[in-house]
């Protein structure tokens, strides 16, 4: 192993090896002070850095397209391989260095915002966690590697919602968050076992896999599916206001810079599918551009600046995903590098909004000018209350998931519940409504 | 005369690893005192045991060698993490003559044997002194797949005049009656769809541990990977499909189920159930993915079970026994260390990565994928349901508001917190580094379908 080598598996292990051994230290019971965790965390994500650093000089001095780490197959059977690959190229190295420059960022700014939280601790772990998924997801030289750096993004986003669990919202939203994952994520999977199935690999260091026009709109829908689940574009948009329930700097890193464009990074790396398969490629640019106005439109009409940032961000990517389906592959990667970080800077002002608005208006001696000329004056009185209506309830997005999806599942599975009860004269006792200290009895005496 | 050598032999370790337990049971039953630590010891005897004929066991015939030994090694587990009220005479002598029986049956070459060992496995559920469950269709369930064993027994025994499984592999003994006994018994045993609702009734009515190590016995699995494959494979190709259906009929039935379900022994349960029913499906892919996902996946469904359901428990034991889904209890800042160990012997229930279980399901999925696509389509879909199920367990056990009104309780004590760490560290460590286990159970994949060449596309 090389040193640029060494540098790409440095970047990419660092942040698990933190969490890893903080984690165990503290199912030992031992907890590190505030100012001892956030020093480890500046330092390792400037090493990172600094590898990272090293990594660009070895990739551009040595002219190579890419920087491979190949450790073997992580398990194999018969004919099937899980191949352990590491891959720094073009297309890897901006979203690396986004994500290693924007998590030590979050971490100091969480250092002084989270002071004396109760969570401090858990937070730290969660931002490792995270980065360390985002690493893999992005480093990953094939499919099935990626999906498991996907993955674990998806948990710590959704853990980072439910943050302040004293309150049963965040808890709730992280849980209806976690579904809509779950769901849109089977669309990556089975698309990596089709990958298998139909190209014999999902492996891409020496392109991606081979397959026949059909088979090729197949797993580029189903890869559509998945980063539309990531990147809350429509149908799955309703989950991202939900998830602003989360503290303000996992906020900005997740739904600002490295989360929600993780599945236009997805669709980036599935780009010579897509140009092979024009159904998928238009039904990308169809779902992006559709997502922009809905972002639009309902962010115009959202409360709180954190929500409405939200929206922004939302209307962004949708335009990614329009620049990806039509193929504008390094100017989608250009806006995405541009966005992510502005989104976190405003997510990250967003709680001192009001401090700024009062110190620009000091500085202006008046108020400042409000906005005006909205593109919404145009329609008629009718047309702009409908839509003033529709974007209230976000599109109706999420009473339509409510609707047509969870409500027919609860009513089939309370229907399975009466049908497994049925003919029984005492049914097992259902779980208390209220916990009191009754003390178990013994089992088993 | 080599007494090491005699000592170190596959018959004698294998009587240890059984009559120990069972002589314990006995000891147990009548001393009554230092109950844990017989129990702890005669488990402990018996996971050595099953560690020796491990290592002797030649390349690929190994598999019933490694069940063996995580089966008693479960058991250990069990006899340290019983809370101490549950952690009666009658408690660890019926879990150590669960455990006899569950090694006998592993480790029988004889069909008579294994009748006998799964008789005895349920014995202790059906008598009040041991585990019995308040509700009338676990114990249905039980013996309606013991009578159909018997009589599929039966039936070959009288066909063949043989009993000796080796002796009767790949002759289709009995013909098509005794294969649809045989499945008829895995369906009850195992659970499967339409049978399935005596495992939540065992799990909400009966003691939790020692039901958890009846359902992670998988005696269902057994019969199918030590019977129904070898001993019926030109059936088994044409009709067994049926039950790989059936299986996958199970883990979308229950996961639904589970969604709304607000018990949290009976969520785990149906979780445990879905999971399981996986095992099937893999084990009837014929390919070598699917199988060997499915005895991957055992054992990180017997863990993670077994894990869940300890920690309900406990949580039983510390904050009153009408735990409950349907709010949010905020158990999570009184015992954290708890919270940690359910998140994960959940979430590697159900493939999160960097558990063991996102590598047994990823074969899994290839495995029924190339055999089955329509099956391979619909695992993803239930995993992804019991997923939303384990999270919802979660955050409303240890998530919300922080409860009062009790005084300070106590997290997982010492005895307990060093063996869910050794679950934890399981379930990661075989996720890190999954080779070592799967490369493993990959040949003990032909001891399933001997004679196949397996070949994935």
């Amino acid at each position: 192993m090389n040193s640029s080598q060494a540098a790409l598996v440095f970047v990419v292990s660092a942040p698990g090896v933190v969490f890893g051994l903080f984690g165990l230290l503290w199912l030992l019971g031992w907890v590190p002070s505030e100012r001892f965790l956030s020093r480890v965390t500046g330092i390792t994500f400037s090493a990172c850095l600094a590898a990272l650093a090293v990594l660009l000089w070895a990739l551009s001095s040595s002219g190579a397209g890419a920087i491979i780490v190949k450790f073997g197959n992580w398990f194999s059977v018969g004919d099937y391989h899980f191949p352990l690959l590491l891959m720094a190229d073009r297309l890897s190295l901006p979203f690396l260095a986004l994500t290693v420059v924007l998590s030590g960022l979050i971490g100091q700014f969480s250092a002084t915002y989270l002071h004396r939280e109760p969570g401090f601790l858990r937070f730290f772990l969660l931002l490792h966690l995270f980065a360390f998924g985002s690493l893999i997801a992005f480093a990953a030289a094939s499919f099935d590697l990626l999906a498991a750096g996907w993955e674990l993004v998806g948990i710590t986003s959704v853990l980072l919602i439910a943050f302040f669990h004293q309150r049963p919202s965040p808890v709730e939203n992280g849980l209806r968050v976690f579904g809509v994952y779950r769901a849109s994520d089977i669309g990556l999977l089975v698309a990596i076992f089709a990958m298998h199935h139909w190209a014999g690999t999902a492996s891409f260091t020496d392109g991606i896999p081979a397959l026949t026009g059909a088979q090729a709109v197949m797993v580029c829908l189903l890869l559509l599916l998945a980063a539309a689940g990531k990147a809350a574009q429509i149908p799955f948009s309703g989950w991202l206001p939900r998830a602003m329930e989360g503290p303000t700097p996992s906020s900005a890193i997740f739904y600002g810079a490295i989360s929600i464009h993780a599945g236009a990074y997805l669709l980036l790396r599935a780009q010579p599918l897509l140009a092979q398969a024009r159904t998928a490629a238009a039904l990308v640019v169809v779902v992006g551009l559709v997502t922009a106005i809905h972002g639009t439109i309902v962010g115009r009409a959202s409360a709180d600046a954190k929500t409405s940032l939200a929206f922004a961000s939302l209307a962004q990517v949708g335009l990614v995903f329009v620049e990806i389906g039509i193929g504008l592959k390094w100017i989608a990667i250009t806006h995405i590098l541009g966005h992510a970080v502005v989104r976190t800077l405003q997510f990250l002002r967003a709680p001192s909004m009001l401090h700024d608005y009062h110190q620009m208006h000091a500085a202006i001696g008046d108020e400042p000018a409000s906005e005006s000329g909205q593109l919404e004056d145009v329609l008629p009185e009718r047309t702009r209350l409908w839509l003033y209506r529709w974007a209230l309830d976000r599109g109706h997005l999420d009473t339509i998931l409510d609707r047509w999806v969870i409500h027919p599942l609860t009513q089939l599975s309370r229907l399975f519940a009466k049908l497994d009860n049925f003919g029984l004269t005492q049914v097992a006792k259902p779980g208390g409504e209220t916990l009191i200290l009754n003390p178990a009895r013994p089992e088993g005496d | 005369m080599d007494y090491a050598a005699v000592v170190l032999s596959g018959p004698v370790l294998r009587g240890i690893a059984i009559l120990v337990p069972w002589f314990a049971a006995a000891l147990s039953a009548v001393y009554r005192k230092q109950t844990r630590a017989v129990g702890f010891g005669a488990s402990l005897i018996a996971a050595v045991a099953s560690a020796l004929l491990l290592k002797g066991a030649p390349s690929g015939q190994s598999l019933y060698e490694a069940l063996m030994l995580l089966f008693s090694g479960l058991t250990l587990a069990a006899t340290l993490v019983l809370p101490k009220r549950d952690c009666t005479p009658a408690t660890i002598s019926g879990i150590l003559f669960l455990l006899g029986a569950t090694l006998l049956a592993y480790s029988s070459e004889n069909l008579l044997v294994l009748l006998g060992a799964w008789v005895l496995s349920i014995i202790p559920f059906f008598l009040e002194r041991w585990f019995r469950s308040s509700a009338w269709r676990p114990r249905f369930g039980l013996l309606l797949s013991s009578v159909a064993l018997g009589s599929a027994i039966l039936l070959i025994a009288a066909s063949t005049h043989a009993i000796s499984i080796d002796q009767l592999r790949g002759q289709n003994p009995g013909g098509m009656t005794a294969f649809g006994l045989l499945v008829t018994a895995v369906i009850f045993r195992k659970g499967v769809c339409p049978a399935h609702a005596w495992v939540a009734d065992a799990a909400e009515g009966g003691p939790a541990i020692p039901t958890a190590l009846l359902l992670n016995g998988h005696f269902g699995a057994l019969l199918v990977a030590k019977l129904i494959v070898p001993l019926f494979p030109k059936t088994a190709g044409n009709l067994f499909p049926v039950l790989s259906y059936l299986a996958i009929a199970t883990a979308l039935y229950v996961a639904i189920r589970a969604l709304t379900e607000n018990s949290p022994r009976r969520l785990i349960a149906f979780l445990a159930l879905s999971q399981s029913a996986c095992i099937l499906a893999g084990l009837e892919s014929r390919t070598s993915e699917g199988i060997t996902g499915a005895l991957v996946h055992w054992f990180v469904v017997t863990v993670s079970t077994l894990g869940l359901l300890g920690i309900v428990r406990l949580l039983e034991v510390r904050f009153g026994e009408n735990l409950t889904a349907s709010k949010h209890l905020g158990l999570g800042e009184h015992a954290p260390r708890l919270a940690v160990s359910f998140a994960i012997f959940g979430l590697a229930l159900v493939g999160l990565p960097g558990t063991l279980s996102f590598c047994s399901q990823d074969l899994l999925i290839h495995g029924t994928l190339t055999s089955h696509p329509l099956t391979g389509l619909l695992l993803p879909i239930a995993t992804a349901m019991n997923a939303v199920s384990v999270f919802r367990l979660f955050t409303r056990l240890f998530l919300g508001k922080r409860r009062t009104g009790f005084t300070v309780m106590a997290d997982a004590l010492p005895r307990e917190r060093w063996i869910l760490a050794l679950g934890v560290l399981f379930v990661v460590l075989g996720g890190l580094f999954p080779n070592i286990i799967v490369a493993q159970r990959s040949a003990d994949a032909s001891t399933v379908e001997p004679g196949r060449t397996f070949s994935a596309r």
